[in-house]
């Protein structure tokens, strides 16, 4: 249905999106993972029109949308990530100005706003005024201006930033529903591992403005196959005790959080007697010792060698 | 479109800080300088008014009789005992000593003090600001102007007052000249002398102005029109300001990813901001006289007069907002920009004559306040509280339009395509 053949864009001689290639098969919801400055905005931007491609393609139904925008805006739904709305005006005002510029009318605006509104679950709020609103309800009414004119295709661009949990479910479970229930495609590009691993089929993972890796989740995960997590918390973390455990036989990758070490090891390496060794010569109690499955976050920190959240 | 000029007028109204700003601040500023200014002249009111005119006396006096006997004859076909016996008459009547009497009488020269000078002295006084104006009592002036109460013709020759420059007292010398020439005629009427004086108070010639025969302004009036017209000014940089904020909150993105032709944003902003001018400038003028009473007496023309000037200046405003959103939406940092535009419309408000007095400027930032829109404006108003003239703003309309049309083709000139603005 939508793909990017190639799709690059530099600002001033500086790369920011370098050949990447996406699709979206109708009806499917597919997330766009990467930390900040990854590029996910701006490969957002193009697709959405919003600025042209240094070079590459991005083709609607096999029609390149860059010199023929008119097709994509049409079936294009953008939730951005920033809160795109008029905070003086209520949410029915918001959604009847959006819908208006839609070219949407009479009985027929008035049913989408409802439409919209009911969606997000703010139907009994309509006339208040977004600034009145909570940070959840506001991205729920930013999410409604982007369904107005029942868009084929709904990108979100990190729709749950700093909200409270009970709204973010609520979200989540709006996207779901728009895609099981009426089949809308989704592209959906989040710094929230979690989201994208409840919320996808597929999964592209940028940094660097480049997609690194590309699949199902369990293609992803395929990746770390041949290794395992394994959690420690400790009593405390020193410097030198997590230079010794890197320097162990098997072990990949060693990420240190307060008072828990995350080690991605090479399968079967059976690090647990050495570990208790090393931490009793530290003189750091090992309280607890837990072998994880791998989630897309590790896939993410072993492609990259950092989390999302760097 | 209309989606937009709502959601901007919307935005407006919902903004009370913007609404206080535009609709009660002229008001209150207004009142204070109003109250302010009243006080000023309530106590100096006495020591204010020192009027100085010069009396330039140009008429050769001598032989007025028989100058006079011979012109009947001559001209007004009298015969000659009824020449003699009319012309003997009349010479008592003396025009230019009823005048100097008049002038230096005991209710006058409290507050005016009569120089007589030759044209020249006088002349270099007025340019020194040392005389307020100058009478030129013309020669031939006593015998023409007896000679037209004794004939009913109109006289060939007439007082003419002089000034350099528009002012309070240069007006009140000439309703005190008025008012001396209206009593010389109901003096020759009283002597029933037959015909009716014609002496009247002509244009003057050169490169002296002259007083027309309209009203004077007072300074609540000044500042009414000149707050009205400040705060309207600023609506286009609020306007301004509205779309760095769209574009911060990517609102201005959201609208060109609908496929809504991006030129009316532009379009919305100018057509609302043109409104909310308009309104704002007329609930200030008409608020400031339901308050303050500060166009007494005014008939509907008057008020017509002003609502289509202001119609105009809402136009310019509109303009000049079109031209500042796009620079905001071209630049990288919109506080810098809204920093530009204020002092943008700061320049135009001194120059415009918005916080001070256009006429204490010197002559050559006068010639420039003409060229801005409030400037013009201002001048466009006053001059209708004065003299009501339709002619006289034809061309300063004209030029309010032009304006708007330069400022409109700008505005869409510069206006950035998709993807073009910061």
């Amino acid at each position: 249905m939508l793909e990017t053949i190639n799709v690059s864009k530099s600002f001033k001689g500086k790369k920011a999106v370098q050949d990447v290639n996406l699709y979206l098969d109708k009806g499917e919801s597919v997330g766009l993972l990467g930390p900040n400055g990854a590029g996910k905005s701006t490969t957002i931007s193009m697709i959405s029109t919003l600025i042209k491609p240094t070079s590459g393609e991005i083709k609607l139904n096999g029609v390149n949308t860059v010199n023929k925008p008119r097709d994509i805006r049409k079936v294009l739904g953008v939730v951005p990530q920033e809160l795109a709305l008029y905070q003086e005006l209520s949410a029915y005002e918001n959604l009847k100005f959006f819908g208006s510029i839609y070219k949407l009318k009479g009985k027929e605006l008035e049913d989408s706003i409802q439409y919209a509104l009911e969606i997000v679950g703010l139907k009994d709020r309509q006339k208040d005024l977004v600034k009145t609103f909570s940070g959840g309800m506001k991205r729920r009414v930013n999410i409604a201006a982007a369904l107005l004119h029942k868009p084929q295709i709904l990108i979100l661009d990190e729709p749950t930033v700093g909200i409270d949990p009970q709204s973010r479910n609520h979200i989540l479970e709006t996207v779901r529903s728009l895609n099981e229930t009426d089949g809308t495609t989704i592209l959906y590009t989040s710094h929230y591992m979690e989201e994208v691993e409840q919320l996808c089929d597929r999964v592209y993972i940028m940094d660097h403005g480049e997609v690194i890796a590309a699949g199902s989740k369990a293609e992803l995960l395929s990746i770390l196959s041949s290794e395992d997590t394994i959690k420690l918390e400790l009593s405390m973390i020193d410097e030198n005790f997590v230079e010794k455990v890197k320097m162990l036989e098997g072990v990949r990758k060693v990420e240190a959080a307060s008072s828990q070490l995350k080690i991605i090891s090479k399968k079967g390496s059976n690090l647990i007697s050495e570990l208790v060794y090393l931490a009793d010569s530290h003189q750091i109690q090992l309280l607890n010792y837990q072998t994880e499955t791998p989630s897309l976050e590790d896939v993410f920190l072993h492609l990259t060698g950092r989390t999302l959240r760097d | 479109m209309r989606s937009f000029i709502k959601k901007d007028i919307f935005l407006f109204l919902r903004d009370r800080k913007e609404l206080l700003v535009a609709l009660l601040l002229p008001i209150v500023i207004i009142f204070v300088l109003n109250l302010a200014f009243d006080g000023l002249f309530d106590s100096d009111e006495e020591a204010i008014i020192d009027l100085h005119l010069a009396v330039v006396n140009q008429d050769d006096q001598e032989n007025v009789t028989e100058l006079l006997q011979e012109k009947l004859i001559e001209e007004g076909s009298f015969d000659e005992v009824e020449a003699a016996a009319v012309a003997e008459q009349a010479s008592y009547a003396g025009p230019v000593e009823a005048l100097s009497n008049f002038l230096e009488s005991e209710d006058l020269q409290d507050w005016v003090t009569v120089h007589h000078l030759d044209e020249a002295e006088a002349i270099g006084q007025v340019e020194q600001g040392e005389i307020d104006g100058i009478l030129v009592i013309p020669n031939g002036f006593t015998i023409e102007s007896l000679y037209a109460a004794l004939t009913g013709e109109s006289p060939t020759v007439s007082l003419s007052y002089k000034m350099e420059e528009e002012t309070t007292n240069n007006g009140t010398i000439y309703d005190i000249i008025n008012g001396f020439i209206d009593d010389l005629n109901y003096q020759f009427a009283m002597q029933q002398i037959a015909g009716s004086n014609e002496v009247e108070v002509v244009q003057p010639q050169g490169g002296v102005e002259q007083l027309g025969e309209g009203e004077t302004f007072t300074m609540s009036q000044y500042f009414t029109l000149a707050m009205g017209i400040l705060f309207a000014l600023f609506l286009s940089i609020t306007v301004a300001a509205k779309t760095g904020e769209e574009i911060r909150q990517q609102v201005f993105d959201r609208i060109l990813v609908t496929d809504s032709r991006p030129m009316l944003f532009l379009i919305g902003k100018m057509v609302s901001t043109f409104i909310l001018a308009w309104l704002q400038i007329s609930i200030v003028f008409v608020l400031a006289h339901l308050i303050l009473d500060v166009f007494p007496g005014r008939a509907v023309d008057f008020w017509l007069g002003v609502a289509v000037i202001t119609f105009l200046f809402a136009l310019a405003v509109a303009g000049l907002a079109a031209v500042f959103t796009s620079i905001a939406l071209q630049m990288h940092n919109v506080d810098a920009a809204n920093g530009v535009f204020n002092v943008v419309a700061m320049v135009l408000a001194v120059l415009g004559g918005n916080f001070v007095p256009i006429y204490i400027f010197p002559d050559w930032m006068q010639k420039v306040s003409e060229w801005t829109p409030n400037g013009l404006t201002l001048s466009m108003l006053i001059e209708w509280l004065q003299y009501e003239q339709v002619s006289s703003l034809i061309m300063p309309s004209l030029m309010l339009i032009g304006f708007f049309v330069l400022c409109a083709l700008i505005g869409l000139a510069m206006y950035p395509k998709r993807g073009g603005a910061k």
